[in-house]
């Protein structure tokens, strides 16, 4: 995909450059920053990440999973003891929590995987290793006939360096 | 382009008034360059780290040799004595555990309650607790005759068609501290993730940085990637919270489940929290003192993040304190004359000396820190870590050794003595858990480089009271305090 990709210095500059490129619609775009930044984050505007429905589907698995084994190797291999219930809940609660703290935790890392897309194997196009020292970059997939609009875009809201890349 | 700043000595910043805890504030930290130069620059070993290394591969050996000696020769030469079976290694067990504790405790705790202080010192903490979890998680195999069958433990379809008893605390253990080893060791690597990248890009040699490449999985600063991060990295948060409480709770189970004087009490799971929460904090002192010293990180991990610290460490020394006055209250009430004069014994028997040691090290020593200058004094705080250490170290040999030693019928009293293979192998111990500490230190960056940037001022062109608004417009200039920006 061709795009262009702007460098900014500042943060309120990479700010105004994204609120232009909402309100121009040019493209697609991404905004790569060293740190996570509440202001990128309100002048994006995504909304909610769907992490939290990994989260929940996991823990609830763990949770089930926890109680069951408890409960299935009490009854497949039973400890019989004079008036003691074969599986009781009460101690299995540790089970249950455990697990679901486990699996929970695991699927958060699975959801994290699938929200983000990453792992990547490769770099993708408009990445700059500066983006991860101190400045602050916006990528843009125009149409071709707007590339030249969009590295307008860019330069007039402060980028310090303008380049089309494919 | 980096600035170089001088650190800020420790003497200037004792004379300063206290600032609320909740706050970090970082002045002589000007930019992101300077976070990333100052960090990765500690990253290059020296002579005096391959020294430390050394030292702590050689305890290592001593260790695996009396170990060696002990599964050939058998358990005998671990100085246990009946009823006395559980010595010096269920003491380091528990020990270890606890040590752990605080790392997650700063690490996900504080950071869902936004306690600023632990930006600077989460990370040594959180790979201490994964290292001292690997640490304990030895003990008890250990601690075993036939050390090569821990797995038995573990409930899998085997051919001897036996499975664990799950009503049995030792079986808890094993999940729960399995549970809490991974869960601590995602939640150490997630949080790396964004710096190996930060690594990745600025690693000149070929080797390393295809590492960090590896490491860091593709990641590439985009929003997308961000957005989702902080979301589960929160998660990772929250559910490593109760990992603090459930983890020590389930290892006190082991003593609380059964009826030894000493043990039986409901008191246990709160005390041994605090009480893990109390020790990992004086291995944070222990460990960040030195560090923020040979690193040049005073600016950093500044005065009054320790003084924060301190104050932590000050509210669960005094909770341990209760825990021993009620420990004290429930034998007096109980009306058990074993639990009375096995509290008699712990006092005037003939492991006295290890409550004196105990009580003065983790009650007595730490009023202290309701003095400013003791929290602020960084000498003083490295002394106080190595008493806690040693003093919380005793306390589970005193909960577990005088309990087995003195309990219902006088004819079974009887002594413990540890040997050299205990003291070989507890010296082992602390040979694994620095070898591991000292490579971390020198290939990952030991301060979040994300999160020390999250808390520094970002480049601005125009100037802004708070930055930009939530439509990305610049807000009016208001500063904070009068000549803020001047």
């Amino acid at each position: 995909m061709r795009g262009v990709i702007g460098l900014f210095r500042e943060l309120d500059t990479t700010c105004d450059a994204i609120a232009i490129l909402k309100k121009k619609k040019v493209g697609e775009f991404t905004v790569y920053s060293p740190t996570p930044r509440h202001e990128i984050e309100h002048a994006i505007d995504r909304g909610p990440s769907a992490v939290r429905i990994f989260t929940l589907i996991g823990g609830l698995c763990g949770v089930t999973f926890g109680y069951w084994i408890a409960i299935w190797i009490s009854d497949y291999w039973p400890i019989v003891v004079g008036g003691k219930a074969i599986a009781t809940w009460i101690p299995y609660t540790v089970f249950g929590f455990e697990v679901m703290v486990l699996i929970g935790a695991l699927a958060t890392v699975a959801g994290l995987f699938a929200t983000a897309r990453f792992p990547r194997i490769t770099h993708t196009v408009g990445y700059d290793s500066r983006f991860s020292y101190g400045d602050f970059g916006v990528w843009i997939e125009p149409s071709p006939d707007k590339l030249q609009e969009a590295e307008q875009l860019l330069r007039d809201a402060g980028a310090v360096e303008v380049r089309v890349e494919r | 382009m980096a600035t170089a700043t001088k650190p800020v000595e420790d003497v200037e910043l004792l004379r300063r008034p206290n600032i609320p805890s909740a706050e970090v504030r970082l002045p002589a930290v000007k930019d992101y360059e300077q976070v990333d130069d100052e960090i990765t620059a500690t990253l290059h070993p020296t002579a005096q780290w391959f020294i430390g290394l050394g030292v702590a591969i050689l305890f290592l050996v001593i260790g695996a040799l009396a170990w060696t000696y002990q599964i050939y020769t058998g358990l005998g030469v671990a100085g246990y004595n009946p009823p006395v079976m559980w010595g010096v290694y269920i003491v380091t067990f528990v020990f270890w555990v606890g040590i752990g504790h605080a790392g997650t405790l700063i690490s996900a705790i504080l950071y869902l309650f936004r306690a600023g202080f632990r930006t600077t010192i989460y990370r040594c903490a959180e790979a201490m607790t994964v290292f001292a979890v690997m640490t304990a998680g030895l003990f008890p195999i250990l601690h075993l005759g036939r050390p090569w069958k821990f797995f038995w433990l573990i409930p899998y379809p085997n051919w001897r068609y036996i499975w664990p008893q799950m009503k049995s605390p030792l079986v808890w253990d094993v999940f729960a501290i399995l549970t809490y080893l991974t869960v601590s060791a995602t939640f150490l690597y997630i949080g790396l993730v964004p710096d190996f990248a930060i690594l990745r890009d600025r690693e000149k040699n070929p080797v390393r940085k295809r590492l960090f490449a590896q490491l860091a999985l593709g990641w590439r600063n985009t929003d997308r990637e961000w957005r989702h991060f902080v979301r589960a990295y929160l998660f990772l948060a929250a559910f490593s919270t109760p990992l603090v409480l459930s983890v020590h709770s389930v290892v006190s189970f082991d003593f609380a489940m059964s009826d030894v004087p000493g043990w039986h009490t409901t008191v246990f799971p709160p005390y041994f929290v605090a009480g893990a929460i109390y020790s990992g904090i004086g291995m944070v002192f222990t460990i960040v003192i030195p560090l923020r010293k040979w690193f040049n990180l005073k600016h950093y991990v500044t005065i009054n993040d320790l003084d924060a610290a301190a104050k932590l460490a000050l509210f669960t020394s005094l909770v341990v304190g209760v825990s021993y006055a009620c420990e004290w209250f429930v034998a007096w009430y109980s009306g058990s004359p074993a639990e009375k004069q096995f509290f008699a014994n712990r006092l005037w028997g003939q492991w006295w000396w290890a409550s004196a040691l105990l009580y003065t090290c983790n009650i007595c020593l730490p009023l202290s820190l309701f003095s400013q200058w003791c929290r602020r004094n960084t000498t003083w705080l490295f002394i106080l870590s190595i008493f806690i250490n040693i003093g919380m170290w005793f306390e589970r040999f005193v909960i577990v050794v005088p309990s087995l030693s003195h309990e219902y019928e006088p004819w079974q009293w009887a002594g413990y003595r540890p040997t050299w293979v205990d003291y070989a192998i507890l010296c082992g111990s602390f040979g694994w858990f620095s070898m591991w500490f000292l490579l971390f230190i020198k290939q990952f960056p030991v301060i979040a480089l994300t999160e020390i940037k999250e808390i520094v001022k970002p480049r601005l062109k125009f100037r802004h009271a708070q930055g930009v608004d939530s439509t990305a417009h610049p807000l009016p200039f208001m500063p904070d305090t009068p000549g803020e920006f001047d």
